[in-house]
């Protein structure tokens, strides 16, 4: 057993991430992130036409990615809050910097509020513009039973909460609310840094926050999910489809929690609090999600390919047409089977370069499930497509290359902010009173 | 008076509080002693550490009846439902495809088999279950589950001596050391 760590060997005045050593990424990846949201927010306003609805789908793709790895580290936070844990204490400043990156995330989603990007992603929208505008007389839900397109009357019994106004309050709502709440849970944790009567007020205050935090945070991921990425197609729904977005954000969340902690240790932080026995944990936690998200997966699946009723196997019918299936089933090899055998043995969760690999697949295959929700709707949402057989999985190499753009500077954009959260506090909460219960973790 | 032989079974030795037995354990692993145990109310974390136990092999057991499980499933789904009997239900094709209708079968007796691994192996590797234990003879032992901690080192140990191991418990801070004797018939 390694050398039992005591109060006199974590520093009175905490570690502080060096902003020149991370100056140069985070400068970059602010360039990066900044000049492409710039220019995307100019494609995405003023061009017209095919490109912009492609591009528009990279883009929903590439954010919702990123959300849902900022949605992990609300998750976490509240959750180890909320159960009064000890163990990942030495961690838990990483979580509310990687939470507290979903407000700033914000800036990012202005494009969704444009009308030439809402037309192409969310087809209920012009749906609906177009029928309230035809039959002035009626009320909305009656105007789009007197549609003559069949589609539209699903939306009629749907208007309570697909319409414009209800859409754009839950837009501001969920960024408003969440970001609140992790604000906070990250301000008690901060003054905690500095009480000048050291103890448990800010820990309890925490933890009483976070029990309804912890519901905002529920209800924020799932409507978000719902809203953005269900709505695509608005005759489709799923009861299960909020929880199976929560089970990818909370292990893409770890995994980019390890990854963080290590590339710290690396740079040589938090060698005294972190040792293998919090990899181990986080790794396990891993495991868990691994196997939640497979369960949440396939139960959602598997009803309605059983029930084989035509209003809601639309979603899987259209993931297995074209070659689209390769991808559908190659996510229960690559993001269940391959991570699970992998996350197996608890020796190897204690090995560095062993979870380095595996945190980074497991955010490849996070993103391919991710682009598996959103871009099949692509083809048939911009009119790309006029024959069935034409649904491509990866559509024409123009829009995978307008995929990875809008990857690489949302990701980077993500980056800059996360990088913003670390160096501008300490990198753990060296005076909270579990401090020492945490760095000399067994399990 | 009894003219009986009996067995001994080993030392008993209490500790005052599970800082002391953690501390015990220590020097009782390093001085090599290999058949012994540590007894306390509650568990205590790292104490496996601090007594140099090597890692359990029933994960082993339990991952390879897991493994014999998912194989049960899929052969007795696959060889019913495809070959034997298939049921067709709502034009559902009845060959590798349907394996999606196979899946709880698969999941279930993955844990079911994963789950009798581990409680029969626990037990087998435990040796229970069992009427009786020597350890049972010692009176001040009842108060293990409730207050005492002890430290059993037991005579089969190659090291054992009656002499040597009582003194070596009285210097790592040993009460009312006791040697214990069978008394089962």
């Amino acid at each position: 057993m390694a050398h039992f760590i005591t109060s006199k060997d974590i520093p009175a005045d905490g570690e502080h991430l060096d902003k020149s050593k991370v100056a140069k990424l985070q400068n970059i990846c602010g360039l990066i992130g900044g000049v492409g949201t710039l220019v995307s927010i100019l494609l995405l306003a003023f061009t017209g036409g095919t490109f912009q609805g492609a591009y528009a789908f990279s883009w929903l793709f590439a954010v919702f990615f990123v959300l849902t790895i900022c949605f992990g580290g609300c998750f976490w936070t509240f959750l180890h809050n909320l159960s009064n844990s000890g163990w990942g204490t030495s961690v838990r400043r990483l979580m509310e910097n990687l939470g507290f990156v979903f407000p700033f995330m914000i800036v990012f989603c202005i494009p969704f509020l444009f009308p030439s990007v809402q037309k192409y992603l969310w087809e209920w929208m012009p749906a609906y513009a177009t029928e309230t505008a035809a039959h002035p007389d009626y009320t909305a839900s009656e105007a789009l039973l007197h549609s003559s397109d069949p589609h539209n009357h699903l939306l009629a019994k749907k208007t309570f909460y697909l319409n414009p106004v209800f859409w754009h309050v839950r837009f501001f709502a969920f960024f408003i609310g969440l970001g609140f709440f992790i604000w906070l849970a990250r301000q008690f944790s901060i003054r905690q840094d500095t009480d000048p009567n050291p103890g448990t007020k800010n820990l309890f205050a925490a933890r009483k926050h976070a029990s309804w935090s912890m519901i905002i945070f529920g209800v924020s991921l799932t409507f978000l999910a719902l809203d953005w990425v269900m709505a695509l197609d608005f005759s489709w729904f799923s009861t299960m489809f909020g929880v199976y977005v929560f089970a990818g954000s909370a292990l893409s969340g770890m995994a980019t929690l390890i990854l963080t902690a290590l590339a710290l240790q690396k740079l040589g932080y938090l060698e005294k609090v972190v040792t293998k026995e919090h990899y181990h944990i986080m790794g396990k936690l891993c495991f868990a999600f691994t196997i939640f998200w497979a369960y949440v997966t396939f139960s959602q699946f598997f009803l309605y390919w059983y029930a084989n009723i035509p209003e809601e196997t639309r979603y899987f019918i259209l993931r297995n047409t074209g070659n689209w299936n390769v991808l559908s089933i190659g996510l229960v090899i690559l993001h269940f089977a391959l991570p699970f055998l992998a996350l197996l043995r608890s020796d190897l969760k204690k090995k560095p370069l062993f979870m380095v690999v595996i945190c980074i697949y497991i955010l490849v295959v996070h993103m391919l499930d991710v682009y598996h929700m959103i871009i099949p709707e692509r083809g048939p949402s911009v009119g790309l497509v006029t024959h069935q057989e034409k649904l491509e999985l990866f559509g024409s190499s123009f829009q995978v290359f307008g995929d990875l753009v809008a990857l690489v500077i949302v990701i980077s954009g993500f980056l800059f902010f996360y990088l913003r959260n670390l160096t501008s506090v300490r990198l753990y909460p060296n005076r909270d009173p579990r401090i020492l219960e945490s760095a000399n973790l067994s399990n | 008076m009894s003219t009986k032989v009996r067995r001994v079974y080993g030392y008993l030795a209490e500790f005052k509080n599970a800082s002391q037995l953690y501390k015990a354990a220590e020097k009782v692993r390093d001085a090599g002693f290999k058949k012994w145990d540590c007894f306390s109310p509650y568990p205590i974390h790292g104490l496996d550490d601090a007594m140099g136990m090597k890692r359990s092999i029933l994960p082993y057991f339990v991952f390879i009846g897991g493994l014999t499980g998912f194989c049960t499933a899929v052969a007795l789904a696959y060889s019913t439902q495809v070959g034997l009997y298939p049921t067709v239900v709502q034009g559902k094709p009845s060959n590798i495809f349907t394996i999606a209708a196979f899946f709880p079968v698969m999941f279930e007796l993955t844990i079911l088999f994963s789950g009798f691994t581990t409680l029969f192996g626990l037990l087998g590797l435990m040796g229970l279950p069992r009427w009786n234990h020597p350890i049972f003879a010692s009176e001040q032992f009842a108060g293990v589950t409730d207050d005492k901690f002890f430290i059993a080192i037991e005579a089969r140990d190659s090291q054992f001596s009656a002499d040597e191991t009582k003194a070596l418990l009285e210097e790592i801070g040993g009460a009312n050391i006791e040697l214990v004797e069978d008394d089962s018939e």
